[in-house]
């Protein structure tokens, strides 16, 4: 082991310094991105899943179009409701942070009952509410909401997106009928990755 | 290589007896170290479905938050492995063995243009590049560039070559950006997955079809690394089966010798492949794959040593009521390699292999499998000869496996053994024990003891080149190499930004090949012994949400002895083969504007047998992605050096010189 720190100390200088400047060279370009960086928390992470498909949702929200009349104005954000006990903890509103879609803010609204919820652009319905889906899916009909969820069989009673696990991987199925009965405009980059299911 | 051997040989052809014994002993040594190691003949072929070996966590550390799951596209949020979805504690590797998984994220933020190059983060692997094509690949000892005691599979087919036992690096290869993992496992696992297996197992596992949907193209080229161009289709034949096929090419210039001058050494690949994948049902998953490949190689001589091959690949896997599974796998794979004047050599191998799991009662969870495999080769004469130069080698295996919990949830034994039958020693038995202590949720420690053999090969048995004065002939009762290996092992993940595990061995080694002049003639026999132990640490810290850092460092004390009555003085100096100290750090930063750093470098100390100095080298990469479906990087590799030997002796030795590329990466 000595022999190991003498066989370093002989290394020309040049690959010293080099290493140790492996770590330093880092900092000089970090030094922008430091200002931005989150703060350590002290407060528990949400678990890595929610995190995970919290971003899914940003990517939801990007490549889908409601119709205009979803919209009051040029700047109305996007609403992304949250229906039931919520899983998300802080997940939703860091990964919304500073994020605008098509010049839209991403704002989060959350209750236990179904009707504080109508003017939702995306739907995320919990766990908590499965014995309750097909309520909850006709209080909905018509309006041009994307409702998600992570239930069996979620889309194939009517629901646009359904989370599920293949190979410890979170995968998602669309019901592209169902959106495009509502006027949802779903981009192929979104369809291709999803499995596609049909309403029962 | 090749070239060694031709030089050595034209000068035996001259000069006095004792003067052609020294030669003709250091050519052969040559001519063994080229054709590399006679490694087992039978490895078997354990389905990467392994069940006991699962990756540790030095790897896997949790992220920190969410920014970095929404930094991703996509396609890397549905690749993302959630490993504990709905717990709240971090998981701990459950494997009683050292080791360590190189994830696709490694590979592509290393620079890794093919997998030596993505091997050489691993804790434990000596990777050494000779030439252009050529490596010299092993784990704790014994490298060269026959290096013969390190089984390689590629999703569960072996690809080393029944020829001397060890791995043509430069046919295995494969698209970098479907690679999914590769698992780098330390130590005998002769157990599971055969002989031959003696130091290591490298697992080469590539993406499922339904993780590669759409179409990737990739290309770029550099100093040295001239051009390339990869396509990529992959998409979903109906709601259970999806499928890819990817088209490569590469050119790489050539490596200059120790004077500066040209190596001529040149290298072009085309590879094409594809893959299926079926869930007919939840329980069911069929596998077909499949690639072929050609490639040719510039020598000193001006004539082209030309490669080209292919192989197909089916497994089938079942999960069966009560928690157990089953699977069967079948391959057949066909090789050419000729080197001009050398030798050709054409190889078609099949292979059967049936895996059984299954849960018995509270106290065992046995694992057995039965396999069958006939390699056939026909060897074209040239100054290196194979007598026969026909043959059909079969190998049949058993194995079998148990775990058992002894205090549930804190200490599990396993043991297995495997027998196999082969062609040149009749049967083999490798049995092993290894003990598992999870100390807590954040901690566990393994041990374990297992008997290893490498059985020989075509270049022990077969092999025979014929001077006047002095020649090799192979020797029809060539034993196996046996090893003892005590191995011990800790590892942690004490916070969710700090992981690392320790792994240390002592490996007693009898009967390894030696070279004995028996006059008139040469021969290889199995008068060595050696011992070897060492040190291999691992480590993933995340300081912060954008800053990772990956290490590595292995100590290997290698030592061997004639046995009385050896005469061979040669082989034990091969023991400078293998670098004391290893150590390699790579920092990665996730910047924003979606930019990401990583500087990696590693240390090597001195091979003093080749008079191969100690170096330390320094590669770089910065990336960029404007838009979610391009990424734009630039890699520099070696970067602290014109140029550096890595094996090899002088004169004819090639070097590794300071290189950059710059890449594309389109996905649709």
């Amino acid at each position: 082991m000595i022999r190991a720190v003498r066989n370093f100390m002989n290394l020309p200088s040049l690959a010293k310094v080099s290493l140790v400047s492996l770590l330093s060279l880092g900092w000089i370009l970090v030094a922008p991105s430091i200002a931005g960086a989150q703060p350590a928390t002290t407060q528990p992470a949400p678990s890595e899943e929610y995190q995970i498909k919290a971003a899914y949702i940003l990517n939801f929200v990007q490549y889908i179009d409601w119709p205009q009349a979803t919209f009051s104005a040029a700047d109305t954000p996007f609403t992304i409701g949250v229906l039931g006990d919520d899983p998300f903890g802080p997940a939703l509103e860091q990964t919304f942070q500073d994020e605008t879609i098509a010049g839209r803010k991403l704002v989060v609204k959350r209750s236990t009952k179904i009707e504080d919820l109508q003017s939702c652009h995306l739907l995320f319905i919990s766990k908590s509410e499965k014995d309750h889906i097909p309520e909850i899916l006709a209080s909905l009909k018509d309006k041009s909401i994307v409702t998600v969820s992570e239930l069996d069989q979620f889309a194939q009673r009517g629901g646009i997106v359904n989370f599920y696990l293949n190979n410890n991987k979170i995968r998602f199925e669309i019901n592209a009928n169902a959106a495009e009965k509502i006027s949802l405009k779903i981009h192929s980059q979104l369809l291709k990755r999803a499995k596609i299911v049909n309403s029962d | 290589m090749r070239r060694k051997s031709i030089g050595h040989r034209q000068k035996m052809l001259t000069g006095s007896a004792s003067r052609n014994k020294r030669r003709f002993s250091s050519g052969i040594c040559a001519a063994l170290l080229a054709f590399a190691t006679i490694e087992a003949r039978g490895q078997d072929i354990k389905p990467t479905t392994a069940p006991s070996t699962e990756p540790s966590q030095s790897s896997a550390v949790a992220a920190a938050g969410p920014t970095k799951f929404k930094k991703m596209s996509l396609d890397e949020l549905m690749n993302v492995e959630v490993t504990s979805v709905s717990r709240h504690e971090s998981t701990i590797g459950q494997s009683a063995a050292a080791i360590d998984v190189i994830s696709q994220d490694d590979i592509r933020r290393s620079g890794a243009t093919n997998i030596p190059e993505a091997l050489r983060q691993a804790p434990g692997m000596e990777v050494a590049q000779i030439d252009n094509s050529t490596w010299a690949i092993s784990a704790r000892g014994f490298n060269n560039n026959t290096a013969n005691k390190l089984l390689v599979l590629m999703d569960g087919r072996s690809v080393y070559t029944p020829l001397y036992s060890g791995v043509f690096w430069d046919v295995q290869d494969t698209m970098m950006q479907d690679i999914d993992r590769i698992e780098v496992i330390r130590g005998p696992a002769g157990a599971l997955w055969g002989a031959n297996a003696v130091n290591g197992v490298v697992n080469v596992i590539t993406k499922d079809a339904q993780d590669t949907q759409g179409l990737l193209v990739s290309g770029g080229g550099g100093t040295e690394l001239r051009n390339f161009e990869n396509v990529r289709y992959g998409w979903a034949i109906n709601s259970t089966t999806d499928a890819r096929i990817y088209v490569k090419h590469f050119e790489r210039g050539d490596t200059p010798l120790t004077n500066g001058s040209d190596g001529n050494d040149t290298w072009m690949m085309d590879q094409t492949g594809f893959r299926i994948d079926s869930r007919p049902t939840p329980d069911e998953h069929l596998t077909l794959q499949g690639d072929a490949y050609q490639g040719s190689r510039d020598n000193l001589n001006d004539a082209d040593t030309g490669v080209s091959g292919g192989n197909i690949l089916g497994r089938w896997t079942q999960k069966m009521n009560g928690g157990g599974d089953m699977s069967l796998q079948t391959y057949t794979d066909i090789t050419n390699r000729a080197i001009p004047l050398l030798y050709n050599e054409n190889r078609g191998t099949f292979d059967v292999d049936f895996q059984h799991h299954i849960p018995v009662g509270d106290w065992n969870d046995v694992t057995w499998g039965l396999g069958y495999r006939i390699s056939l080769d026909h060897v074209k004469d040239g100054i290196i000869q194979f007598v026969p130069n026909n043959r059909a080698e079969q190998l049949f295996s058993f194995f079998a496996q148990d775990e058992i919990p002894i205090v549930k949830d804190k200490l599990r034994l396993t043991v297995g053994a495997k027998l196999e039958h082969n062609d040149f020693t009749g049967f083999e038995f490798q049995p092993n024990g290894r003990l598992l202590w999870s100390i807590d949720k954040k901690q566990a420690a393994w041990t374990a003891v297992s008997r290893a053999v490498r059985t020989p090969t075509q270049l022990e048995d077969d092999l025979q080149i014929v001077a006047p004065g002095a020649s090799l002939i192979g020797n029809k009762h060539f034993q196996s190499e046996r090893v003892i290996a005590y191995e011990v092992g800790y590892r942690m993940q004490p916070t969710n930004w700090l992981s690392a595990d320790v792994a240390a061995f002592y490996n007693d080694y009898h009967h390894l090949r030696s070279l004995e002049f028996r006059p008139p003639i040469f021969s290889e026999e199995n008068q060595l012994q050696g011992q070897t132990y060492g040190v291999e640490v691992g480590s993933t810290v995340k300081p912060t949400d954008w800053w990772t850092l990956r290490g590595a460092y292995t100590f290997l004390h290698v030592r061997f002895q004639a046995e009385p009555g050896s005469t061979d003085t040669s082989s034990a100096a091969t023991a400078g083969n293998d670098p004391q100290n290893q150590a390699y750090l790579r920092s990665s930063f996730d910047l924003c504007h979606n930019v990401e750093f990583d500087c990696s470098g590693r240390w090597v100390s001195e091979l003093p047998n080749q008079q191969i100095p100690g170096y330390v080298s320094m590669d770089a990469r910065l990336a960029w992605k404007p838009i979610d479906q391009l990424e734009l990087s630039v890699v520099a590799q070696n970067l602290l050096d014109n140029q550096h030997p890595e094996f090899g002796t002088l004169p004819g030795r090639h070097e590794i010189q300071r290189s950059v590329y710059g890449m594309f990466t389109f996905r649709w």
